[in-house]
């Protein structure tokens, strides 16, 4: 964790109200991991007092720069908008914990619903140069939101899901799971609470209906681990990118808990990528809402 | 009063361990130890003799001379801070989390996350939201309990030089009175800082702020139970401040604090219900900087101990402010999730201005702005209080 001065390289508009930005942090770029986060600092001119929390979107080491990916919803994220290349803004990171693949792993099944995209992308490019094979499931309400297919590498098979059909599978992305759940090695997942709801509780009752979970391992399945251990989330099949309103992002302020079974959970610190059973789906209520 | 005085030592070897006599002797390097005071008050002297002469103890960033104003402050029954600048529970943690980008040892001290005797789990989320100018929190106390906490972080406190002074929560007078004789006497805890305002748990807390009989009666019997300095911290919900203050520094509490956040809420956005889990939360940040403001200059008139001012500091001006208006030191808050660097540089930015002023000690600046009256503002121990 550390605070860098980052400057805008390139800001544009890929979807409406969506923008990508492009900054030069080499600090961040080498160090960053997919999952993981940076709390960005806006204008002190507005009056906001609190810092923005940013997946990082993308991250080159080579050229040192990170992107990031956001919805402008508030006067926050529309400052950032209107930074010209060449400001700089003020940011901590990497911060949180991003997501742990098996390295036994061969074929990961990345579930996103709309900007939900931008915690998996990063995850995307690591997986490739590691030699994985990549589904990337995406949702969105119509085709006007489909996420261009010239952001994602070749390699990525992309399967699109909108809410009216306008593109591909006319239903919840959500449906789409099922086809590939007995492919996939390990799954990964962004976006609303229900939609992570419904994925954790397609996973929750996998082993049973696939019925080839154990084969080939002892009786038992090992050594138990401790729920929220960093070996339970490898070897989970699902984790989640939560995200919840954030004070200091560093585990002081304990302000960004969300409910777990092991009781609250801080998104910024045990977070933001958790397995799927580590979370109270029932209790979890409000989780990514926004007073404006 | 009491002949001997227990003082804690910062910054100077302490003596051997009397006490434990042949058991094995824990890290004694702010272990309280007892002896006769001389003065607490501390004099300004010439930069020269500024800081003890033992090099093994000696800080390092002590070499840089960073500034030649004397800017310690005395809150009484021997807490001597090197600087004015604290850092306000809750935002904080337990001083460990922003140490990756904070010079942790340059604060005046810290005051850690709210600690009552048992653990808590806090309120539902979602906890925080921004507001105008400020921020509503809704935490609601979510700590391990104090045994967690002293084991651990207490370690690591007795081991830097910055005070940590523990926030304590609770629900009665027994709960409060539990939790501070745990911390008596534990190595590495420099104060106590006595929350009886949270305005963000159902029973308990608030009551003891709003009742000036009660806010004594918890005061008067924390104080009973340990020689910790202690300091309260008061809330603005109330209709009028000063007999409450007047009643819990008559009650021995060494300082004051003010102060805490004042209840609000906020609405989802399709403005269906409350937008906090918990309906209600603190609001904090600059846009309580007036409220702060009113209080501080109010209490800093009927009580004869120091007041330490909280509320929306987030810059040098306010800190300006506050002093003016009869604080002796400030706790920075809100401001740190913005700018986790902003106290360190509060610190150097006020040595800077009192230089600028040509003074000695940043001390003429306190209660400038307070009307006169024979009985001003002390800056001083509560034991010198006339």
């Amino acid at each position: 964790m550390q605070l860098v001065d980052a400057e805008l390289q390139e800001s544009r508009q890929v979807l409406p109200g969506q923008w990508l930005q492009q900054y030069h942090a080499p600090a961040l770029a080498v160090s960053a991991r997919a999952g993981q986060f940076v709390h960005v600092r806006t204008g002190d001119w507005s009056g906001l007092v609190l810092r923005r929390p940013f997946t990082i979107n993308t991250a080159d080491p080579a050229t040192g720069s990170i992107s990031l990916h956001f919805r402008e919803v508030g006067r926050g994220t529309a400052w950032l908008t209107h930074l010209r290349p060449g400001d700089q803004i003020d940011m901590l990171g990497p911060l949180g914990q991003g997501f742990a693949v098996d390295p036994r792993n061969r074929h990961l099944l990345l579930v996103a619903g709309g900007l939900g995209i931008a915690d998996l992308r990063m995850l995307v490019d690591e997986a490739l140069r590691d030699g994985r094979q990549v589904v990337l499931l995406y949702g969105c309400r119509d085709a006007s939101e489909v996420y261009p297919s010239s952001l994602l590498p070749d390699e990525v098979e992309y399967v699109v899901a909108t809410d009216d059909g306008s593109v591909g599978h006319h239903g919840f992305v959500t449906d789409l799971v099922l086809d590939y759940e007995a492919w996939a090695d390990q799954a990964f997942a962004c976006g609303p609470l229900p939609m992570l709801r419904t994925l954790a509780g397609l996973v929750a009752g996998r082993k049973g209906r696939l019925g080839v979970a154990t084969l080939g391992r002892k009786r038992g399945g090992g050594r138990p681990v401790p729920l929220g251990s960093p070996a339970a989330r490898k070897k989970a099949f699902l984790q989640v990118a939560m995200e919840q309103n954030m004070g200091c992002a560093v585990g002081a302020c304990l302000g960004c808990v969300i409910w777990g079974v092991n009781g609250p959970q801080r998104v910024c610190r045990e977070g933001p990528v958790f397995a799927f059973d580590e979370i109270d789906w029932e209790a979890t209520a409000g989780v990514g809402t926004h007073t404006r | 009063m009491k002949a001997k005085k227990r003082v804690v030592t910062y910054g100077k070897a302490a003596p051997p361990s009397r006490g434990a006599a042949g058991g094995p002797v824990p890290n004694t390097r702010r272990t309280p130890t007892v002896r006769t005071i001389r003065s607490a008050i501390v004099e300004p002297r010439p930069a020269s003799a500024q800081r003890p002469p033992s090099p093994a103890t000696t800080p390092p960033v002590a070499g840089r001379a960073r500034s030649a104003v004397d800017l310690s402050v005395d809150l009484g029954r021997g807490l001597v801070l090197r600087n004015p600048v604290l850092v306000a529970s809750g935002t904080f943690g337990y001083g460990v989390e922003y140490a990756d980008v904070v010079d942790v040892e340059r604060l005046g001290a810290i005051c850690c996350k709210g600690t009552t005797l048992r653990p808590r789990q806090g309120n539902r989320p979602p906890r925080v939201t921004e507001t105008p100018a400020g921020m509503l929190n809704s935490i609601g106390l979510q700590n391990p309990g104090v045994d967690a906490v002293l084991e651990r972080y207490a370690q690591q406190w007795a081991g830097w030089q910055v005070p940590v002074i523990v926030n304590v929560a609770g629900e009665s007078i027994e709960d409060y009175v539990e939790v501070v004789r745990k911390l008596d006497l534990v190595p590495g805890i420099a104060g106590v800082e006595l929350n009886i305002s949270c305005p963000n748990v159902g029973k308990g807390g608030l009551q003891f702020a709003i009742d000036q009989e009660a806010a004594a009666a918890v005061t008067r019997a924390v104080r009973r139970a340990t020689e910790l300095p202690l300091i309260v911290k008061l809330s603005p919900n109330v209709a009028d401040i000063r007999p409450i203050a007047a009643a819990i520094a008559g009650a021995g509490a060494d300082a004051l604090s003010a102060i805490n956040t004042l209840s609000g809420m906020a609405l989802r956005a399709d403005r269906t219900g409350p937008f906090l889990g918990n309906t209600y939360g603190g609001l904090s940040g600059p846009a309580i900087k007036p409220v702060a403001l009113r209080i501080v200059y109010e209490v800093a008139q009927v009580v004869g101990i120091p007041v330490i001012a909280i509320g929306g500091v987030t810059g040098l001006d306010d800190v300006l402010d506050y002093l003016a208006a009869g604080a002796v030191a400030v706790q920075v808050g809100t401001a740190i999730f913005a700018d986790p660097t902003l106290p360190v540089r509060l610190v150097d930015q006020l040595g800077e201005e009192c230089g600028r002023r040509g003074l000695a000690s940043y001390r003429p600046l306190i209660g400038t702005a307070l009307p006169n009256r024979p009985n001003a503002a002390s800056a001083k121990g509560v034991e010198y209080r006339p």
